[in-house]
């Protein structure tokens, strides 16, 4: 697939996943060792009322699912193995509800804009919008994404 | 616990030093493995012709900075987490190997609608040493954390 071939205002669901007591510590331990997020009484104790996911880990999570959403993808033939994608950053990451134990977290993507990027005029700038769900539907993350992708070769 | 930092201790301007990092391969297919399984992340050699060599996932970067920021910082403050990140910008390839250095820069301070509660703005970078001995800043997002004051939560109002 190539920069030319993404569609703008196409809205997909990559996937879901089921955060538990065991990986939002097990996450929190390696990477995010604040009380709320590793230890039970403590976040019990917290304004949080009880533990929370790292931030870190909701957004781990859209990058593992986007990948099993190409990968699936690619295993069924709708898209081809290429050259894979280089972001230079993401923008707006919104936490904006917590994500607790037990919640089911489904994540969409919508790329909504195309840019020329000078420094690697071979590639092109997509931007697209990601939310994710809580299984009553309730919006608890939001960002957008910046990927770089190859532009279609000239004959 | 007065000896935590709280809102009132922070000052625009201020830059905290978070540490050092070498980075070592296993950590970073670690996490490729279980959160970004792309080539680029995983395979030396697909990554060679990609990035001209294994690079961390940038999502790895962050989360490394957040534990540096933690272990540097937050673990000793009334920090309460942050709702959200203006923009990451992941600037260059990161390497195993590399040494890497992160700070947290104070961009300004607000209040929040919460009384006992405050947001500062950091800057959140990393760094790596260039061969002319120059650090060149391979990393870094803006943030505002939430932490508590310390005249509310110790009782003086």
């Amino acid at each position: 697939m190539w920069f030319e071939d993404i569609p703008l205002g196409n809205k997909i669901t990559l996937g879901s996943y089921a955060f538990t007591e065991e990986n939002i510590i097990a996450f929190a331990k390696k990477y995010d060792p604040q009380p709320f997020h590793v230890d039970k009484d403590a976040a019990a104790r917290s304004p949080y009322g009880g533990l929370i996911a790292s931030g870190w880990h909701t957004s781990s999570v859209w990058m593992k699912l986007v990948i099993a959403y190409r990968h699936g993808r690619i295993a069924k033939g709708e898209e081809a193995t290429q050259a894979n994608f280089v972001s230079p950053g993401v923008r707006e990451i919104r936490w904006l509800k917590p994500v607790r134990p037990g919640m089911i977290v489904t994540y969409t993507n919508e790329p909504f804009a195309k840019l020329d990027w000078p420094s690697l005029p071979q590639y092109g700038l997509i931007e697209g919008k990601n939310e994710a769900f809580d299984q009553d539907g309730t919006l608890v993350y939001s960002f957008i994404n910046r990927v770089l992708i190859a532009r279609k070769p000239i004959p | 616990m007065t000896d935590l930092l709280h809102f009132e201790d922070f000052r625009v301007g201020q830059i905290f030093a978070l540490g050092t990092h070498t980075l070592a391969p296993e950590e970073m297919i670690d996490y490729a493995r279980e959160f970004d399984p792309q080539p680029q992340h995983l395979d030396p050699a697909a990554a060679k012709d990609l990035l001209g060599g294994l690079a961390a996932s940038g999502w790895y970067l962050c989360a490394l900075a957040m534990r540096m920021m933690v272990d540097g910082l937050f673990i000793r403050s009334t920090s309460l987490g942050a709702p959200g990140v203006d923009e990451v910008q992941w600037r260059r390839p990161v390497r195993a190997g590399d040494s890497l250095r992160v700070d947290g820069e104070v961009l300004d301070m607000r209040d929040s609608s919460r009384p006992e509660r405050g947001f500062v703005r950091f800057r959140f970078s990393m760094w790596r040493p260039k061969e002319n001995g120059e650090d060149e800043r391979v990393m870094m997002f803006t943030c505002s954390v939430m932490f508590g004051r310390r005249n509310l939560s110790a009782g003086a109002a």
